[in-house]
């Protein structure tokens, strides 16, 4: 079956794809960084309650609390780069979602349970005495099996190659096992996520500490040791999916492509700067590097995808219609709700309340 | 087609969507209009100073909170999965259309969870004035996604100007945007007090219990106003054909409609209810009844919106299965299997046809159908069909009830499909391709001597092909009523047509007596003729033998209507039965002749092939109640009748009581189709395309079945195509009348139909049934014989009911065309398979061979050489070229 003859005919654009690669590239970043807050908040979480058994524990109870924003933030922000990666790349997606289809809307009914769990671990923390294991234990295996089917679908979609196997089960209950890269992936998105979990518990009882809510920095250099452990085990996992990619386009991020390989080199760079400073009990400055690092990832990420699916499409090639009147409406919007989301952020911090992550 | 199809078998047909997308919208309408009663709520509780309601009110946002945000928000990515994983071309469609409505609509999105999350995680510790507007924002963010989401939604149902200009603008304002908006703001305020009832059920303090309960009451009950209101106006705003989908075409609809208006009645009068004194119990009970009423009201409301844009996904755009219009123009030029993508068989061989099939199935099908699930279930649906009555259902697709998508693709390609359905999916066994003869006897010729006999008796029946429906518990189209028609001659230099002191008698052959013992036309007569008939008596009184009367314009004697049935007593079927007739001397009481000719009377009628059932008698005909139950079925689906519920309730019709007809003289009901018009012009829209087996699949002509009615002379080299055009061309040509009368359901069944003898519509010479037929002299001219290969009778009718060859005379204006012809499709030569002389008996007895009557010699009834003819041009000259040895 040749795959050419599979991928679906894609539709027309409203305006330079440009623009959404832009808008993609910026919400994705801004979801991968709450999602790894969110699910590496609950590893920690999850480890902490297993050491401490019943005794409250408070940074297991800080994070209780944060657990829900962090769920509603990370599927809110999840909306934004599924909406224009389906504007760009839609004829690759929506055929690897239907490959895939039993896990991939499996993912609703799973991160509705997680989520419960979660409001349960928060609402209930002191109530459930040991038994509060169990909901975080549950929202954390969820995640994490969300996580997977996330990195099965996303490396399916680039590989068209692999989708004849439709024909032989059109059930919905493909995956992308047998992909070298997914393993790597996957892991690579997991420790992320355990690093920036432990980056944000340092920020916050670093912010605590100024404030005096917290009496000591202990709570800050365990977060930053788990940033620091899951960094260096990143970098592990990073090696690992580099060498997982197919020859030729591995070859572009190690000196075949000047712009793919400085990107990685730059990120792989802020990776180990964000160390130093982690080590150095800077949180604040390894907050810059990470978000450096992150963005720079993101961007790799991006160029890997197109690397994957040249040989078939490039989104330079969508037709565009030119009708820019609603992005105008969009942008508009944009700039309305977020003065109003500030505004609401400052009535609720002037009530002395802490309402968002 | 695009896209690979999820295969889903049980949890298809729509069933995820139902799961999913109607709990979501419910929420989500609670979303917005539980925003607004949580802010005018507090302000209550701030107006009259109540610490309790305002207790009240932070309790319920949390019970809010996790509803809609939780429940709500991620149901709502998830109806997102559903419909790209169900649909994906129509959801890229969407996608890029609207991609920056949904974009906006996502910025409200994060502005209700920031603002539902201060409002929530600050009550009571913010300022009244910042938490008020904080709730106030909660409610526009959350209004204004309904608004974005409602102009993308109805966008799907009337695109408006978006189908010519492809605009945002023109598709998002469309024309029911705005009702729609009115509509569902009204529904979301309605159910803000609906899940009030719930969380007020559960407040302490009886007093400010009882005073939330009316409260509420008042949510549901005012908006209510304000929704049916508005729901009007939506109604009004949507387009003729939508309306009509949803009130006539599709029958499943109206299901909805019901539950829609029944879940309407709960809200209003368990609103009313709840707000009267009863036990607390009692009111809890009531509230969550009022609950589920409200799932079901709107579950009812957005399937009939889903409902109405049949068969389109995006109306007038993309259809229920994905396929686009321009696609489908390809499709139909290329193939579907060329066109279509995600299949792996290009080229249908016998080898491969079901996996074929199969793949047609899945991306043409099941984007609707269930196998074996709870909604739209194919198994169901098919389950009675045979491979040809499968196709001929796809061929009939998106015609008539347009509630469907049509099939796409080549004929090939649907019966690939039709045997899959068929053969896989309802494991039914091949069907054998011929029937076992009947075994009728051979028929034994009278006697007649030249020499001596002064006498030749002709008869006749004078429907060489004829039909009875032994249906008639549930419904009758065609009565056992055989007329038979006799003339005799005086033989001599000048023979003499002989009409008066003559009695002619008529007699069925032995086991044929007694009718009633093998159909139930008698039990029935009642209810479908309006009269009550003796067993074995006739609508006219006819029994099973008899004398004829003489019918003085046609100079024949007549016995009409004769209740034969096609069923010897040794239950066997027999369509040609035997009339022994004689004619008797009424003064000396002698037997001056004596012949025998056939009554056909076959109830080898096909409607089994389509509407399932089997035979009933000797697998080789009659009706089976399986099979005329669901010819009602149909009958009361695609035209809101109730004929089944009658039937069974002892009450079946003749079809003709409402459709009139010229045969059996009915009136029926002004404004309908005549009987043949719409019998023919329905069944033509799903068999297009064909030969001779569109006749022979109703009517008893099939070339291998146990009847095989066309037995005349033109058996031989023409067929039904060749006198009444294709089924197309013969429906338009009753059609076209029934336009012309000004019949209002006529274009309907005109629209998709095409001729296929004559170039267009205009072409076809409109016709009223059973008086303009073909005429015999339009291929033989001034009475000659005609090229059988380029004869061609269609289009050109009889003038009116005297010029049917039934009803002519010869130029003497004595003898009837059918005396010496015989029956229409049993003409002179006749071959009967079942039997090679029972359908030429006269001839044979009287001289010796099977042609017309005085093919040879005029000494059948002339005592004396003649040298010209009285009857017909040409006789002479067929008469020199057929003598012995010329």
């Amino acid at each position: 079956m040749d795959p050419a003859r599979l991928i679906p005919s894609p539709d027309t654009i409203p305006v330079h794809w440009g623009w959404f690669q832009a808008l993609l590239t910026l919400t994705f970043i801004l979801h991968i960084l709450v999602m790894n807050t969110m699910l590496g908040s609950g590893i920690l979480a999850l480890v902490r309650e297993l050491k401490t058994g019943s005794d409250p524990d408070p940074v297991s109870r800080d994070i209780s609390k944060k657990l829900p924003y962090t769920i509603a933030f990370t599927v809110n922000l999840g909306v934004a780069p599924l909406l224009f990666v389906q504007v760009l790349y839609g004829q690759f997606i929506y055929t690897s979602s239907i490959l895939m289809a039993v896990y991939w809307l499996a993912v609703i009914g799973l991160v509705i349970v997680a989520y419960y769990s979660a409001y349960l671990y928060d609402f209930k923390f002191d109530a459930l005495g040991q038994a509060r294991l169990i909901f975080i234990a549950v929202t954390v295996l969820i995640l994490t099996v969300v996580a997977l089917i996330f990195t099965n679908n996303m490396t399916l979609m680039l590989r068209p190659g692999s989708w004849g196997r439709y024909f032989t089960n059109p059930g919905g209950t493909l995956l992308n096992l047998s992909d070298p890269m997914l393993y790597p992936r996957y892991l690579h998105f997991i420790t992320a996520s355990v690093a920036v979990g432990g980056l944000v518990q340092a920020l916050i009882w670093s912010l605590k500490y100024k404030s005096g809510a917290a009496h000591t920095r202990d709570h800050v250099t365990s977060g930053l040791n788990w940033f620091m452990g899951a960094t260096c085990v990143q970098m592990v996992w990073g090696l690992w999916f580099l060498l997982s990619l197919p020859g030729s386009i591995r070859a572009l991020f190690l000196g075949g492509s000047s712009l793919h390989t400085a990107l990685l080199l730059l990120a792989v760079l802020g990776g180990i700067l964000s160390l130093v400073l982690a080590a150095r009990q800077r949180e604040w400055q390894a907050l810059w590097a990470l978000l450096s690092t992150v963005t720079l990832m993101v961007f790799t990420r991006e160029l890997l995808r197109s690397a994957f699916l040249g040989a078939w499409f490039t989104p330079a090639n969508l037709t565009v219609t030119g009708e820019y009147s609603p992005m105008v409406l969009f942008l508009i919007s944009l700039a309305a709700g977020l003065v109003l989301v500030v505004y609401m952020l400052r009535l609720a911090a002037a009530a002395g309340k802490e309402v968002a992550p | 087609m695009n896209y690979p199809v999820w295969e889903l078998y049980t949890a298809g047909g729509g069933f995820l969507i139902a799961l999913i997308a109607v709990v979501h919208v419910y929420v989500a309408h609670f979303a917005v209009g539980g925003g607004l009663f949580l802010v005018l709520t507090e302000h209550k509780a701030y107006r009259t100073d109540s610490a309790g309601m305002l207790a009240y009110v932070k309790q319920h946002t949390r019970f809010f909170m996790l509803v809609t945000m939780v429940f709500g928000g991620v149901t709502g990515v998830g109806i997102w999965f559903t419909i790209a994983l169900l649909n994906p071309g129509a959801t890229s469609t969407l996608i890029h259309t609207f991609v920056f409505g949904w974009a906006t609509e996502w910025v409200c999105f994060t502005g209700e969870i920031v603002a539902l999350f201060v409002y929530f995680y600050t009550f009571g510790k913010m300022k009244q004035g910042p938490h008020l507007q904080i709730g106030w924002l909660y409610f526009i963010f959350a209004w204004l996604s309904l608004f974005l989401v409602n102009g993308i939604i109805d966008f799907m149902l009337t695109p408006g100007q978006w189908l010519d200009t492809g605009s945002f603008w023109a598709g998002f304002f469309n024309p029911t945007m705005l009702p729609s908006l009115a509509f569902r703001t009204a529904i979301a305020l309605m159910f803000a007090g609906v899940f009030g009832f719930i969380t007020s059920m559960f407040i302490q303090e009886k007093d400010l219990r009882e005073s939330m309960i009316r409260y509420c009451c008042l949510w549901v009950l005012i908006p209510f106003a304000a929704m049916l209101a508005s729901g009007l106006w939506y109604f009004h705003a949507l387009p003729q054909p939508v309306k009509t989908m949803i009130l006539k075409r599709s029958p499943e609809l109206m299901t909805y409609v019901k539950l829609f208006f029944t879940g309407s009645a709960v809200l209003f009068v368990g609103g009313i209810l709840l707000a009267l004194k009863s036990p607390l119990p009692m009111k809890k009970c009531l509230a969550f009844l009022v609950l589920a009423m409200g799932l079901v009201f709107m579950g009812g409301f957005e399937f009939l919106r889903e409902g109405g844009r049949k068969p389109w996904v995006i109306y007038n755009h993309t259809y229920a299965n994905a396929i686009t219009k321009t696609d489908q123009d390809r499709i139909n030029s290329d193939g579907f299997l060329a066109s279509a993508r995600w299949v792996s068989q290009r080229e249908i061989t016998p080898k491969n046809q079901l996996a074929a099939g199969k793949e047609i199935f899945l991306i043409q099908c099941t984007p609707c159908h269930s196998m074996g699930g709870p909604m739209k279930d194919i198994l169901v649906r098919t389950q009675k069909f045979s491979v040809f009555g499968m196709d001929s259902m796809l061929d009939g697709l998106g015609k008539i009830n347009d509630y469907m998508p049509p099939f796409m693709g080549t004929r090939k390609e649907r019966e690939a499909l039709a045997s899959y359905i068929v053969s896989d999916l309802q494991m039914k066994p091949e069907e054998p391709a011929a029937t076992a003869r009947p075994q009728i006897g051979t028929a034994s010729i009278p006697e007649f001597n030249p020499k001596t006999d002064q006498y030749v008796l002709l008869a006749w029946n004078n429907l060489g092909m004829h039909c009875i429906s032994d249906s008639d518990p549930y419904w009758v189209l065609l009565p056992p009523a055989n007329d038979l028609f006799a003339q005799l001659i005086r033989r001599g230099p000048l023979p003499e047509l002989v009409t008066e002191a003559v009695s002619i008698r008529y007699q069925v052959e032995p086991g044929f007596e007694t009718p009633s013992r093998h159909v139930d036309f008698w039990k029935n007569v009642k209810s479908n003729f309006g009269k009550d008939l003796e067993p074995d008596t006739g609508l006219s009184g006819s029994r099973l033998s008899g004398e004829m009367h003489m019918n003085k314009e046609l100079k024949a004697f007549e016995a009409n209507l004769i209740p034969v049935v096609p069923y010897p007593d040794n239950g066997t079927y027999n369509p040609y039965p035997l009339f022994s007739i004689e004619a008797i001397d009424t003064q000396s009481g002698k037997r001056l002749a004596l012949t025998k000719t056939v009554a056909p009377t076959a109830t080898e009628m096909g409607c089994k092939n389509c509407h399932g059932g089997e035979w009933r008698v000797n697998g080789q005909a009659g009706f089976t109640d399986a099979t005329s139950r669901d010819v009602l079925l149909a009958h009361d689906k695609n035209s809101g009748t109730r004929l089944l519920e009658m039937a069974e309730k002892g009450q079946p019709r003749l079809c003709q009581s409402c459709h009139p007809d010229p045969v059996l003289g009915t009136k029926g009901t002004p404004g309908l189709l005549n009987f043949p018009a719409a019998i023919h012009g329905w069944h033509a829209n799903y068999l297009t395309g064909r030969g001779t087996e569109a006749c022979y699949k109703c009517h008893p002509s099939a070339p291998e079945g146990p009847t095989r009615c066309l037995r005349g002379v033109h058996a031989d080299t023409l067929d039904c195509t060749s006198c009444h055009g294709f089924l197309e061309d013969h429906a338009l040509s009753l059609l076209k009348q029934e336009d012309l009368d000004g019949k209002p359901g006529a274009k309907r069944l005109m629209a998709h139909l095409k001729p296929r003898k004559v170039p267009t519509i205009d072409a076809i010479n409109p016709r009223t049934p059973w008086v303009n037929e073909p005429d015999c002299l339009t291929c033989h001219k001034d009475f000659t014989r005609p090229d059988p290969a380029t004869a061609d009778g269609f289009n050109t009718w009889t003038k009116g009911i005297n010029g049917l060859y039934r009803m002519r005379h010869d130029d003497s204006e004595v003898m009837m065309c059918e005396a010496c012809h015989g029956s229409p499709h049993a003409i002179y030569p006749a071959k009967n398979v079942l039997d090679p002389d029972r359908d030429s008996i006269q001839p044979l007895q009287y001289q010796g061979n099977r042609r017309a009557m005085g093919f040879q010699r005029c000494s059948v009834c002339h005592t004396v050489e003649m040298e010209d003819t009285l009857h017909h041009p040409m006789q002479e000259v067929i008469l020199r070229e057929n003598q012995p040895g010329a």
